[in-house]
């Protein structure tokens, strides 16, 4: 809702906005609506001023048009996929985080939504020299975790000093925080810290853990809510072409299947879904992940993935890393 | 020729004369768009393919083919005429943000294996391409205002005979929370959304492609009365998702309605080995009895339909 004021285009004098103001038509909206012959009369102003105007203001406020072939042009030379550092995620992924979509992860509690998370950061900031905004919402992000799958990327410190300071942390613990940090976000054009490279990656985790609390019953705030947060990510992903990476946790339908939660109209908004599980085999090392694809645009769906959550470390164990996996859990 | 009419638009058209419509309306009018009418014969009932003005709702949940089908459809009608497309404008207004162009190209290029030379082919591609536009819509405001602005552009340009809107439900919870505990408010937007769309398709002719995502259950359906319990193979496929079918938009939308098609993805559990996944779509038009139903899925390629 944008208020007329004096100066908003051309034409707007500060007698058309009084004029226009007590035939209570206040903003733009209420402007193009009306009918522009009648609203002259009334207002006794010119109507080829107010037709102009009208036209201006729509020329302002409407989505512009883009013709296909520039978008086409536009998106080739811009839109990069992002490795994830997991060899077999990505070959579900078409070989990557796509940039200017909204990709999800999700699955029970310490089923590596959030190591998934961990590794596509410390890949995008190590390997790709890019920066990432990890926005952390339930307390589960862990810098010796970063630290030690950098450290199994490279020996050299300094390099590791320098990926994590392309990792910029976000904690948010409610919804309104997250509304008001992606905001902040888009507003600043995504302009954070001062070292160099730009935004490639936002990451949520999770959007379920400020999100699944404020919805059911008959109340629509939360919905309202969810629906907000879906636009912000969305707008991001397209306006500064970043992969956004967000986490969800599941629930089981009728039939005890698994499905990922937030409901319907959330399924609507991330284009790509993976859902992680455990490998329940036994024998199976206790890192064993399988990742399936439910959503995708690009590849057939219920394609089928196994990975290890320590790639790098066969045959060593990492105490440490179990227990902290336990602190991921969801809302 | 064209041109010089509408050059006169701006400065000639004064509001004495009431219902006076411009020369480029006039013109529009008269040329007449391009019927859309054999689109498709899979999806449309015989003689029930989408007519000038006729405004078509995608009814689906989340991964059941809705935006898969608009690229399907979109592809037939920018393609030019001599590689089996229609030949006609298209607008796509996208307000989930989740317009896939690479898709659309493979699609497009799909379609053109006939053509011989690659660098031919590339440029059919980019043809069609310029015959589409693509505007991004973030709240319900913009997407009233963007409607506004559409019909300006309208009149000046007789090709456009689509204009696809992905989806017109994605604002709806944030309108429902933002008009209080009035309904008339919480579906305002929406309405003044529908009157510009009926103008738009009244006016104008051009056929409207809407997609809505299934969110509301329909708790009165028999499909949840026999229990959730009961295994969804005994159920026909198309039927699976039958129970979130429930109409939820403002009874305005509904009225505007020419088309409808249902979308429905088969269960998790029938997926063949080959990945294969069927979809089915069933139409209900106002102008022919019963249900058309058919069956399609999806490939690299884009919609195939299955005998």
């Amino acid at each position: 809702m944008v208020l007329l004021r004096e100066g908003l285009c051309p034409g707007l004098s500060e007698d058309l906005v009084k004029a226009l103001r007590e035939e209570d038509v206040r903003t733009v909206e209420d402007l193009v609506l009306s009918d522009p012959e009648q609203l002259a009369q009334k207002c006794s102003v010119s109507y080829k001023a107010l037709v102009a105007v009208r036209r201006v203001l729509l020329a302002q406020h409407a989505a512009f048009p883009v013709s296909g072939a520039d978008l086409y042009d536009e998106l080739l030379s811009s839109t990069s996929i992002l490795s994830t550092g997991i060899a077999s995620m990505d070959n579900l992924l078409d070989s990557g985080l796509y940039t200017g979509e909204i990709t999800e992860l999700c699955g029970g509690p310490g089923t590596g939504k959030t190591q998934t998370c961990f590794s596509v950061a410390v890949n995008v900031a190590h390997e790709l020299k890019q920066k990432v905004m990890y926005i952390d919402t339930n307390g589960g992000l862990s810098a010796a975790r970063l630290l030690q799958m950098l450290q199994q990327k490279t020996v050299n410190t300094a390099e590791q000093m320098n990926a994590l300071q392309r990792i910029s942390v976000l904690r948010v613990f409610d919804v309104f925080a997250l509304l008001s940090c992606l905001q902040s976000l888009r507003a600043s054009g995504l302009q954070k810290g001062d070292v160099g490279g730009s935004v490639k990656a936002v990451i949520v985790d999770s959007v379920s853990a400020v999100l699944s609390h404020m919805l059911g019953g008959k109340q629509n705030e939360g919905m309202s809510l969810m629906m907000q947060v879906a636009t912000e990510l969305k707008v991001i992903a397209k306006d500064f072409n970043v992969a956004v990476l967000v986490t969800n946790h599941v629930t089981r339908d009728g039939n005890n299947q698994v499905k990922a939660g937030l409901g319907q109209s959330w399924s609507h908004v991330p284009r790509t879904r993976i859902l992680l599980q455990r490998v329940e085999r036994p024998g199976a090392s206790s890192n064993l992940r399988t990742a399936a694809l439910l959503k995708s645009s690009r590849q057939p769906c219920y394609m089928m993935e196994e990975f290890d959550l320590s790639p790098q470390s066969q045959g060593e164990s990492w105490p440490g890393f179990a227990g902290k996996r336990k602190l991921d859990t969801d809302s | 020729m064209r041109r010089a009419y509408t050059v006169v638009r701006g400065e000639e058209m004064s509001g004495r004369v009431r219902m006076a419509e411009n020369c480029a309306q006039l013109l529009a009018r008269i040329e007449g768009r391009r019927s859309l009418k054999d689109m498709d014969q899979h999806i449309f009932p015989v003689n029930g393919g989408p007519a000038q003005g006729d405004v078509i709702e995608f009814h689906g949940v989340e991964g059941s083919g809705k935006t898969e089908m608009l690229y399907h459809l979109l592809s037939r009608c920018i393609l030019p005429t001599h590689c089996g497309g229609l030949e006609v404008e298209a607008f796509f207004v996208d307000t989930d943000y989740h317009f896939d162009m690479l898709r659309l190209v493979s699609i497009l290029e799909a379609r053109l294996t006939s053509s011989p030379l690659e660098s031919e082919m590339e440029e059919v591609v980019r043809s069609s391409l310029r015959r589409l536009s693509v505007l991004h819509c973030s709240s319900s405001v913009q997407l009233l205002l963007t409607l506004h602005y559409l019909e300006g552009i309208l009149c000046s340009r007789p090709a456009l005979c689509l204009l696809v809107i992905d989806s017109i439900s994605s604002f709806y919870w944030i309108d429902r929370a933002n008009g209080g505990d009035s309904l008339v408010r919480q579906e305002a937007n929406l309405r003044k959304c529908t009157e510009i769309l009926d103008r738009l398709r009244r006016d104008y002719g051009v056929v409207v492609f809407a997609t809505t995502h299934a969110v509301m259950r329909n708790y009165s359906s028999s499909s949840t009365a026999s229990g959730p319990a009961e295994p969804s193979r005994s159920t026909p496929s198309w039927k699976c998702s039958s129970d979130f079918d429930k109409q939820y938009l403002c009874r305005a939308w509904q009225k505007l309605l020419t088309h409808r098609l249902l979308f429905s993805k088969s269960d998790h559990s029938s997926v063949s080995e080959d990945h294969k996944q069927l979809f089915s779509v069933a139409s209900n038009t106002v102008r022919t009895k019963g249900v058309h139903r058919c069956v399609f899925y999806v490939t690299e390629a884009g919609v195939q339909f299955s005998e």
